[in-house]
Formats: structure tokens, C-alpha cells, sequence
């Protein structure tokens, strides 16, 4: 017997497909995060030779997503936490747009912090 | 030329090789006519084999919950005109197995209701002669509670029920916990029972299809969220 399985997208779903496809693609990136650190047994050399493989624009301009993807992730868990403590249940909505709102905020000072340090040494 | 067109999700078991499909029925529609009413109306004078399920046509026994235009709806509650569309889609509801036309096997739905014991369950023996009184303020805590019909929209539209079919659902989170919240039930216990486990609370992703979903406007996240802390309450006292 055929089952039928979709249904019109709503704000709700939105927010959760976003933060299922962030978490996986944070997962990705701990995953790159590990094989890059791993690097540390080989010694400085070996470390700093990774490091200088990722030292590009391409890799900077992930950086600046990077973030992105992680400010999203952790605005909507926040919203996802507050609604499971039952707080403001009924206002979804709203707590999905305060949460996004934060989220581009915050995405964008951070951005222009890190594109204004693209010339230098990163984190430094 | 009709008003509308109808666009209904047609099977028939006795039919296996043609499968599921969809059949167009023009339609003049009157002012106040509910979605009910056409398919009646269809079924009356176009197509005598067009079969769906429906009991009450006031909103009161959830037999005609469908799925129409992308939305769960009841049948008999929704007027056409409402819908803003000369093309209305009627489809079976969604994650149970399609019997015939528009009536799913609603088996799965009653099976998880009955997991959560959704009856009072009192202890202390009845005080001779008289009813278990409720203060208007115990009762006003059901509010939003006891007005579901069962009609199934809400589980029906679930991701995570599509997912897993053993998931208790929202319809039987929402009944859980009007009885949880009841004054006069004794037995918390009894009906969080099922709920801590693989196919109970914990599996809910907060999407909200059933408050969207929902034909009564019920919130059955919000009682979601008050039966989990009810459970960490429970675990870390
Ligand atoms: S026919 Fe009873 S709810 Fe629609």
C-alpha cells in the first residue's frame, strides 16, 4: 500500500530542514577539524604544512560560512532548547525570526572582523 | 464551464494494476458549500464509486480528516471558497495506508492512543455519593486539551511518524497529557509509561506540522514540552 510522505512547508519545517542540513555540514567540518589537528604528531613541520594548505582565499571566504553555519545552528538550538522547556511554545514563529535575526547580526560583525584581517596573520 | 476543478488521489484495491491516480471532476461550487459538500456532490451525481469517509459533517468525529491542496483539514469544516483556489487537490492523509480513494487505515493512530492509557486512572476510592469535584481553575488547565476529536491531521503531517511507525505521535502526546494535567487523575505514571522511550517524546524535532496541521487549533508541542519536563521532573526530582 503506497504511503504518502510530504506536507506544504511552513516556517517550522524550514527551521528545522536548516538546522538538520547545518548540523550535518558542522559535522563535515569536525570531521576536516580532526585531520587537520592530527597533523600535531607529525611534529611543527608537519602541522605548519597543513596549515599552509588552507592558508587561501578560497579557505577564508569557507571560514567566513563556517561561521555562518555555526551562528545558525546555535541561534535555532537555543530557540529549539527554550521551546522543549516550553517557553514561548505558541510564539514559534516569532522565536524562529528573533533567532535569525541574531543570527545575520551577529554573522555579519563577525564577518567584516574577519574579512578586515584577510591580509594578516588569521586569529593573531 | 464549472467553477472549479476537483483533482482527487484515486485507488482502488480491487484494481492493483491501475494503481494510485489522480481524477479530475469539474465542479460548479456555491457560496457555503464545504469541501464535504463537493465531494458529495461529486459522488451523488458524477461518480458513485468516489468513496470517503465521513460521519457527523459538524467537526465533531474526525472521520473526514484529508488532505487538501498540501494542508490536513477536516472535509466538512472547510468551506471551498475559503481555499482562494479554482483548483482544489483532495488527497488521502498522509503516512497511513491508503484503503480506497480518500479512506486511510487509521489502525496505527488508535494502537499509540492506547499506549498512553488515555483514560482517568484514579487511586483513592470515591468519596460516597458524590462526583470528583473540579475547581473552575483545575478544569480551565484542560482547556486547549480536551477538545481533540482524533481525527488523525495532526500525526498524519509528522515527519518523524512518517519515519518511524511505532511513533506515539502528537495526537497521543496531546491526549497523554490532558489527562496528566486533570486534577482529579491519579496516575502521571501510568501514562508517561510509554512516552519515555524510542517511540515516545524524545523522537518530536519540534517542526510543528501538527500545530499547523491541526483543524481545532490545539498545540500539541506545547503539551509535548510540559510532558518532557513532567519526565526530567519525574527523573531528577
Ligand atoms: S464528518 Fe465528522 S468531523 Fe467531518
Amino acid at each position: 500500500m503506497r504511503v504518502i510522505k510530504h506536507y506544504r512547508v511552513h516556517l517550522g519545517t524550514l527551521a528545522w530542514i536548516l538546522h538538520r542540513l547545518s548540523g550535518l555540514a558542522l559535522i563535515f567540518y569536525l570531521l576536516l577539524h580532526i585531520w587537520v589537528i592530527h597533523h600535531l604528531i607529525g611534529g611543527e613541520e608537519s602541522f605548519d604544512g597543513i596549515m599552509e594548505r588552507f592558508n587561501n582565499p578560497l579557505f577564508k571566504f569557507l571560514e567566513v560560512g563556517l561561521i555562518g553555519v555555526i551562528m545558525f545552528h546555535l541561534f535555532n538550538g537555543l530557540r529549539v532548547t527554550l521551546i522543549d522547556m516550553g517557553v514561548l511554545v505558541e510564539r514559534q514563529k516569532l522565536l524562529f525570526g528573533i533567532a535569525v535575526a541574531l543570527w545575520l547580526v551577529c554573522w555579519f560583525v563577525i564577518s567584516v572582523a574577519m574579512i578586515s584581517r584577510f591580509g594578516g596573520v588569521p586569529f593573531s | 464551464m464549472a467553477t472549479h476543478a476537483f483533482k482527487i488521489n484515486r485507488y482502488n484495491p480491487d484494481d492493483e494494476r491501475r494503481g494510485h491516480y489522480m481524477q479530475e471532476y469539474p465542479l460548479d461550487v456555491q457560496k457555503g458549500w464545504t469541501i464535504l459538500d463537493c465531494l458529495n456532490e461529486i459522488k451523488w451525481k458524477q461518480d458513485g464509486s468516489l468513496t470517503f469517509r465521513r460521519s457527523c459533517r459538524s467537526g465533531i468525529c474526525g472521520s473526514c480528516a484529508m488532505t487538501v491542496n498540501g494542508v490536513n483539514m477536516l472535509a466538512c469544516e472547510t468551506q471551498a471558497l475559503t481555499l482562494k483556489s479554482s483548483t482544489i487537490v483532495v488527497e488521502p492523509l498522509r503516512g497511513y495506508p491508503v484503503i480506497k480513494d480518500l479512506v486511510v487505515d487509521l489502525e496505527p493512530l488508535v494502537e499509540s492512543l492506547y499506549a498512553v492509557k488515555p483514560y482517568l486512572i484514579t487511586k483513592t476510592p470515591l468519596p460516597t455519593d458524590q462526583e470528583r469535584f473540579q475547581s473552575p481553575e483545575e478544569r480551565a488547565k484542560i482547556d486547549g486539551l480536551y477538545e481533540c476529536i482524533l481525527c488523525g491531521a495532526c500525526t498524519s503531517s509528522c515527519p518523524s511518524f512518517w519515519a518511524d511507525k511505532k511513533y506515539i505521535g502528537p495526537h497521543g502526546f496531546l491526549k497523554a497529557y490532558r489527562f496528566v494535567a486533570d486534577s482529579r487523575d491519579e496516575g502521571t505514571r501510568e501514562h508517561l509509561e510509554a512516552l519515555d522511550d524510542k517511540h515516545g517524546l524524545w523522537r518530536c524535532h519540534t517542526i510543528f506540522n501538527c500545530v499547523e496541521a491541526c483543524p481545532k487549533d490545539l498545540n500539541p508541542t506545547k503539551a509535548i514540552s510540559e510532558l518532557k519536563k513532567e519526565l526530567v521532573r519525574e527523573k531528577i526530582g
